[in-house]
């Protein structure tokens, strides 16, 4: 009897001791997608086996990372740490979700001033970026000898290879998406939201219906009607395309690269894109990944420790499997390997030459606007010129519709 | 009444300790549902979600009322199921409703404890405020002390409330690693301290020193809230910003009116996407009552492209499920003949009912591409002409029904091969004798009886379709576009596909409060067609009773 009583004591003292030390011990839980959730992983094992703290990480796909955070951080049940995209900053900053970032001038100067700019919102820092991306121009080197100086051009060589019967189809681009179609809009002179004197995004100076946006999708309009764009041109029938020989010039992302070196298609990565008429050179958007700490993480600091001192040093070997490859180096480096890293050492470590002409092509590039009235935009922008694609609208028509469609959103419907 | 006691008194006397092991045991477990019942709510609570908290709480003394009530007996039994219904069915639904009536969406995402925690938080550096690299020490007791040091090469000792003590390197400038009975903490210990350490304060309780962005700072707090008031004040400025219970935000009434003299029109929700931090425009869950749905009526939105939308949504719904039903049916006719190799033929035309509908949708998309898709570049070489699937409202419109044809017919084969084979034969012999054909057994006869049976499957397929968010999404995402309306919206977009880009694709992210409006609204509309359905139902009914 009394050795059962003195049983149950035992385990009692056991549970209570392990949950006791559970509770004492600090841990950082991070949310990841499937590409960085590896590295992290290695990293957080490094960690906890020196510094005693447990890292987990969480693996839910890139997009999830921002709704499930949105409602679980509220609730207490939030993650230290994030990753994600810096033109989410507009929301989750709007709700007080994000914890802003003081750190030091030296240590931010390893990072590309673009991607910083990216995660500064109303002149805070709320990110520490690991990537960027932006979309580059790309041409197939049996068709097009050299990137076309201007959009001119572009409409002009696509009609002399189609005539002469060198491929299918000249340029090609997907039906709306604006997002692809902003280095032909920047190009001539167009824009979607202005600057104010500090440099931050302007709301009230909406450039959807300026001359410069009209200028472009005239362009456009006018190669869509020389029968120059197939119909129903999404992401893959493009991609199709231009990996089958039979489209000679696209405008595509870093994302794309793996799917083209797979079919084998020759192909040039350009380091700049065609002027437009008047003899400006197009800018893509640029958008940065990166890491943010949450405001309702309950270790702050140790999440910025984490990051500042074991994610961004150079010290530390990680090693993951890419696919039956392993892949080695400092966390940093990893992170940013299947696009051109924010991490300056890591760009320059990094001899891929796609990634540095896609770099190259990113440098004039604008960030993605981050702020919140860009919800209102997307849809009527892409409709608009989905509208002069299919040949429904012209080109001036489309834009001063979708500039009056945002304008009313953005007044508050 | 007392006849029941007397015989339930009997029946534990008779049965004695058993009865008493067996109630024991019965409160040991309603102890065990109590207790973890009070830990959920406390955590909720704690977190703030005070509606569910006070649901389940409710629903715990449900629990416990009729396990002490003699006079609800019979309702134990069937307990856990009521329980799992409140949860899962009843709460949703209630909730939904009071999303509804408030104001959450980004920008109110917090409740007002949370954002009066979150805003108190925050802390500045005042000017010429200190800010010094530290080392943390760590005494017997547990007490941590920091060593720190400036540019300036000043070093000091700093303690939990106590002034700062002046400390001197030695000749190689190194610090001593145990000073005053502290010692420095361990590399390996540096991490696993900073949450405590974080927490603490060093230094003059007047000016403390924080340990923030891995440096020891003279943070003060930034914002003083004021319980009185209900509101905070800005030390950097000296503003003061009001709580407004109606709007669900702290409002500079100032900076308010200033812009409302500008635009007379501002509202406050514009007002504050203009804010610069989310400190100084902070907004929290309210009631708003019916705001939502009068802002959904009168919006651009209503006025501009609902009745098309809505037109289509129901001519969708219904050539849907007529097609669906008719081409089953006919199936399902044939199948009953004597084909050969009939359970062949019934397992392949099951076929599109077991993919998954975003998968076939897709495929279809695919197949369909006037260029690439092996049905779209056929058709484009034999016409000469390329049928623009994805960018003319008709054809587009064409697409998704005989889509959704394929998608639905199979499942109304297997309903009505079943309801077929359940009308019994003599039915028929009847008929031959009375004289009637195949068409006048299949209209007076097959058709009334089939529909008893089917006709609640009817309304349901029409209620699916109503709100198939999947096929509409997945052919076209809604396209092509229609540009002449105040708000971005779809050629082929029904009512749930649009709603989800009014609520979700506006320009404010998320806004919970107007999509749970949006729902309730097509709940309504619904709800509606589907009473009239039944009533034509009752008439089938009736006919079956004269059959």
């Amino acid at each position: 009897m009394l050795r059962k009583v003195l049983g149950l004591v035992t385990l009692v003292a056991v549970v209570l001791g392990t949950f006791g030390s559970a509770f004492a011990q600090s841990e950082l839980v991070i949310w990841a997608d499937d590409t960085r959730a590896p590295v992290l992983e290695e990293l957080g094992k490094q960690f906890e086996a020196e510094f005693g703290v447990a890292v987990k990480v969480q693996q839910l796909g890139f997009g999830d990372i921002r709704d499930q955070f949105k409602t679980a951080a509220p609730a207490g049940e939030g993650p230290d740490i994030i990753i994600g995209a810096h033109d989410w900053l507009g929301e989750l900053t709007q709700s007080g979700l994000l914890e802003p970032l003081v750190l030091d001038e030296a240590f931010l100067a390893n990072f590309a001033p673009a991607a910083l700019q990216g995660f500064t919102f109303n002149s805070t820092l709320y990110g520490l970026p690991y990537a960027t991306e932006n979309v580059a121009f790309l041409y197939n080197p049996e068709l097009v000898e050299t990137t076309p100086a201007t959009w001119d051009e572009v409409f002009a060589l696509s009609q002399m290879l189609v005539k002469e019967g060198k491929s299918k189809y000249g340029f090609v681009r997907q039906e709306g998406d604006p997002y692809h179609f902003f280095p032909i809009q920047t190009a001539f002179g167009g824009y979607v939201f202005g600057f104010d004197e500090d440099g931050n995004y302007n709301p009230e100076d909406l450039g959807v219906d300026s001359e410069g946006s009209i200028a472009a999708l005239t362009w456009w309009e006018n190669f869509v009607k020389a029968g120059l764009q197939p119909q129903a041109v999404d992401y893959d029938v493009m991609h199709n395309l231009f990996e089958a020989g039979d489209a000679a010039m696209i405008v595509t992302g870093p994302w794309a690269l793996d799917r083209i070196r797979k079919s084998g298609v020759p192909y040039v990565v350009s380091p700049t894109f065609p002027e437009g008429a008047e003899g400006v050179a197009g800018k893509p958007f640029l958008g940065v990944q990166g890491f943010m700490v949450s405001s309702f993480s309950k270790n702050k600091e140790l999440a910025v420790a984490f990051l500042t001192e074991f994610v961004a040093s150079e010290d530390i070997e990680v090693t993951i499997k890419v696919g039956d490859k392993e892949m080695m180096g400092y966390p940093m480096y990893l992170l940013g390997l299947s696009r051109p890293s924010a991490y300056l050492p890591a760009l320059q470590a990094n001899e891929d030459p796609d990634f540095v002409a896609y770099g190259l092509a990113g440098t004039e590039a604008l960030p993605m606007p981050a702020i919140p009235q860009m919800g209102a935009v997307w849809s009527s922008w892409g409709n608009a010129v989905t509208a002069v694609t299919q040949g429904t609208e012209t080109a001036a028509d489309a834009f001063t519709k979708a500039a009056e469609q945002i304008r009313t959103q953005l007044a508050g419907n | 009444m007392s006849a029941v006691k007397t015989s339930a008194s009997g029946g534990a006397s008779s049965t004695g300790g058993s009865a008493l092991i067996g109630r024991l045991v019965q409160i040991a477990i309603l102890v065990a549902i109590d207790l973890f019942a009070a830990f959920l709510v406390i955590n909720l609570a704690r977190d703030g979600i005070w509606e569910f908290a006070i649901f389940l709480a409710l629903v715990t003394l449900f629990v416990n009322v009729i396990q002490f009530r003699k006079e609800l007996f019979p309702i134990r039994w069937i307990s856990p199921a009521l329980v799992l219904m409140g949860v899962m069915v009843i709460y949703p639904i209630l909730y939904t409703v009071y999303v509804s009536l408030t104001n959450y969406s980004d920008g109110n995402f917090l409740t007002k404890t949370q954002v009066i925690n979150q805003v108190s938080r925050e802390r500045f550096l005042p000017e010429g405020g200190a800010v010094f690299d530290y080392v943390a020490y760590r005494n017997e007791a547990g007490e941590f002390a920091l060593l720190l040091t400036n540019s300036a090469g000043e070093a000091f000792f700093a303690r939990v409330g106590a002034p700062l003590e002046a400390v001197k390197p030695d000749a190689e400038g190194k610090f001593a690693d145990t000073i005053d009975g502290f010692t420095v903490l361990p590399r390996s210990e540096r991490f696993s301290a900073l949450a405590t350490l974080s927490a603490l304060s060093f230094g003059p309780e007047d000016q403390p020193l924080q340990i923030s962005s891995g440096k020891a700072r003279a943070l003060q707090p930034r914002f003083i809230y004021d319980s009185a008031k209900d509101s905070f004040t800005d030390r950097l400025d000296g503003k003061v910003y009001f709580a407004d219970d109606t709007i669900g935000f702290f409002v500079n009434v100032a900076d308010y009116e200033a812009a409302l003299a500008a635009d007379p029109n501002t509202r406050i929700s514009s007002f504050y996407l203009a804010t610069p931090t989310f400190a100084q425009g902070a907004g929290y869950r309210v009631l708003v009552g019916a705001n939502n749905f009068t802002r959904f009526f009168t919006s651009p939105a209503i006025r501009g492209p609902l009745l098309q939308i809505f037109t289509w949504t129901v001519t969708f719904a219904l050539v849907s499920v007529f097609s669906t039903f008719a081409l089953g049916l006919l199936i399902a006719l044939l199948l009953q003949a004597d084909t050969p190799a009939k359970r062949v033929f019934r397992t392949l035309l099951i076929v599109p009912y077991a993919i998954p509908a975003l998968i076939a949708v897709s495929t279809w998309r695919g197949m369909l591409n006037p260029n690439m898709g092996v049905i779209g570049s056929t058709l484009s070489d034999i016409l000469g002409y390329q049928i623009p699937v994805f960018s003319d409202a008709t054809w587009a419109k064409v697409a998704i029904l005989l889509i959704n044809l394929w998608l639905g017919y199979p499942y109304f084969m297997l309903v009505c091969s079943g309801a077929l084979a359940a009308i019994p034969s003599d039915m028929y012999e009847a008929a031959q004798v009375d004289g009637a054909n195949t068409l006048q057994q299949f209209r007076f006869l097959t058709l009334p009886l089939l529909l008893v049976s089917v006709g609640p499957l009817l309304i349901a397929s029409f209620t699916f379709n109503f709100n198939n968010f999947v096929i509409i999404e997945a052919f076209n995402k809604g396209l092509p576009p229609i540009l002449d309306t105040p708000t971005a919206a779809g050629q082929t977009d029904i009512l749930i596909s649009y709603a989800f880009r009014l609520a979700f694709g506006s320009g404010r992210g998320a806004d919970f409060g107007l999509a749970s409006a949006i729902t309730i609204v097509i709940f309504a509309i619904v709800a509606g067609i589907t009473m009239l359905q039944f009533r034509f139902t009752r008439q089938w009914e009736e006919t079956s009773k004269n059959v």
